[in-house]
């Protein structure tokens, strides 16, 4: 006989994996799209006369979106298991839902958007759509899919109180807010301005300057996505299955028998850790890079 | 028409207001560059402050509904109401703390920058020189420790409000001691005790970033000094918030 607190660790280990493979998907789909924070600056390129081919359709922020994809998700996912579907075809048959909701938010936004830059003489690339509108619903199936099936799991199996829309609305908007923070951070700092000296952030004066060669041709969101997935896309997986897994390890192996103060000193513990670990971190990059010097050639090239 | 009025819960007002000022406090402590921020043009987390602090507020309210589940389905002593709260503190924490280590991690091993606050010359917790690191043309970057620890009190804060407010809105909405033992409380008052915490949380902090204004780097940040108009403003709009939501839930 399995000991029961061994198949609960499994059951949180799968809602990391998920969270962890969900949140990778989430960053990839917004650099292909380019909607969260760096996109101000592929909006802002064509004001400043520099016409682009980036995907963009940031009219909302990351997690109110997702929050709106993963809760239409699990609604309609709870409609099918109300009505006997098996689980998989349910989570399956409800993220195509979400999904093609943020295949129709991509075309009318990116549409919007471009439409709206017409005097700056920014063009309506309809290759373009067709071409970005397919990955981007596929990542964005695969993020949806992940965060309403791990809701779904922590609702079904390990007696979440919450129904599965409102956890899975809640799980988008953190998702929403973890890409956001983390693995965007590499789309808008590094990758939209490698045409700037590296390790010094963006000089302000340098906003909307962004890469628009590419590799080979001129450079697309399929392009942005190629580069983020090789570090922005998983960090921000790590952090998503990070933060998933603690908080349902911490909430899970101290149920009952009065231990609900160790949940809240493990989660203190956890927390302490990863200051010291920040500490780290800190330090190592203040010794590595050392304090800012101005480069002798002068900045970079317009 | 007595029955209309005992529903206005005068307790569970002022709790639901007291949590809504904790979430307009917590989210002046949570470090948010937002765009700039985003391009290592300015200290803190690149996105916006509504964004994390609800994302953080949200992991606690699931943190904390976690433990409402197991502790107060027949109703919650005072003793639990506090486990409860810093569960959803915790869990906020949690969130939090680990979006800012990996950002940090993007920061220092991707972008190439130290992290560096502008707005004072030396971190207040380690002491460390901050105004030599700083880029040109930037306003700082990256999470300095000082950063990150006001961040993990902003969870700490915000977490604690909206799990106050679930709690209480759970308590008004649950039937009888006798019914709740037996059955525990329905399915619809937990979506809808949920959905109005995660409601009260977003009004007050939108209410508190309009008072932010894009950025702040913390509690050592010099915008920090507004907080008693944020706590004025979130105290009117939470009562406000709570003078719907009680009745409404306890009428259910």
């Amino acid at each position: 006989m399995t000991d029961p607190i061994i198949i609960d660790m499994g059951i949180v280990a799968l809602t990391g994996a998920l969270a962890t493979i969900g949140g990778a998907a989430e960053d990839l789909e917004s650099d292909v799209g380019s909607q969260s924070n760096p996109n101000s600056q592929v909006q802002l390129a064509a004001q400043m006369d520099f016409p682009h081919r980036i995907f963009n359709k940031a009219i909302s922020g990351e997690p109110p979106a997702y929050g709106l994809w993963c809760a239409s998700s699990a609604v309609v996912a709870s409609v099918m298991l109300a009505k006997g579907m098996s689980v998989l075809f349910a989570l399956a048959v409800g993220s195509l839902v979400g999904a093609i909701l943020l295949g129709m938010f991509a075309v009318t936004a990116h549409m919007g958007r471009t439409a709206s830059q017409s005097r700056f003489k920014q063009p309506l690339y309809m290759d373009m759509v067709v071409g970005h509108v397919p990955a981007i619903i596929a990542h964005g199936y695969i993020a949806v899919f992940c965060i309403v099936s791990f809701s779904y799991i922590m609702n079904a199996i390990m007696g979440h109180p919450f129904p599965l829309p409102l956890l899975a609305l809640f799980w988008g908007v953190t998702a929403g807010a973890i890409g956001s923070s983390t693995g965007d951070v590499h789309y808008g700092a590094e990758r939209e301005f490698q045409n700037q000296p590296f390790g010094c952030g963006l000089n302000a004066s340098y906003s909307g300057n962004i890469v628009r060669k590419g590799e080979a041709g001129l450079r697309n969101g399929m392009d942005n996505v190629w580069a983020c997935a090789k570090f922005g896309g998983p960090v921000t997986g790590l952090a998503l299955g990070l933060t998933v897994f603690l908080d349902n390890w911490r909430s899970t192996i101290f149920t009952g028998a009065n231990a609900e103060w160790f949940a809240i000193i493990a989660g203190l513990i956890i927390v302490v850790i990863l200051i010291l670990l920040n500490r780290y971190v800190e330090v190592d990059g203040r010794n590595a890079y050392g304090p800012y010097k101005e480069e002798e050639e002068g900045g970079a090239p317009a | 028409m007595t029955d209309f009025i005992s529903l206005f819960d005068p307790i569970s007002i002022i709790l639901i207001t007291i949590g809504g000022i904790l979430i307009g406090l917590g989210v002046h402590f949570i470090p948010v560059g937002g765009a700039p921020a985003a391009m290592a043009q300015a200290t803190g987390v690149g996105t916006g402050t509504v964004q994390l602090a609800a994302g953080a507020g949200l992991t606690g309210l699931i943190s904390a509904g976690f433990m409402y589940s197991m502790l107060g389905n027949d109703g919650l002593s005072n003793i639990e109401l506090v486990q409860v709260m810093l569960s959803g503190a915790v869990g906020a924490m949690i969130m939090i703390s680990v979006t800012m280590f990996i950002g940090q991690l993007v920061y220092v091993y991707c972008v190439g920058v130290p992290p560096v606050s502008a707005k004072v010359d030396k971190d207040p917790i380690t002491g460390d020189i901050q105004d030599i690191y700083v880029s040109k043309g930037t306003e700082g970057h990256g999470i300095p420790t000082v950063s990150f620890v006001s961040g993990v009190i902003g969870g700490l804060l915000g977490g604690m409000g909206g799990s106050l407010i679930y709690a209480i809105l759970m308590n008004a909405g649950s039937p009888g001691p006798i019914e709740s033992l037996l059955v525990g409380p329905s399915p619809a008052t937990i979506a809808l005790a949920g959905i109005f915490s995660a409601g009260v949380f977003y009004v007050n902090a939108v209410v508190a970033s309009y008072n932010i204004g894009g950025t702040i780097e913390g509690f050592h940040d010099p915008k920090f000094k507004r907080v008693p108009k944020a706590v004025i403003s979130c105290l009117i709009a939470s009562l406000l918030c709570a003078m719907i939501a009680v009745p409404i839930m306890g009428g259910l």
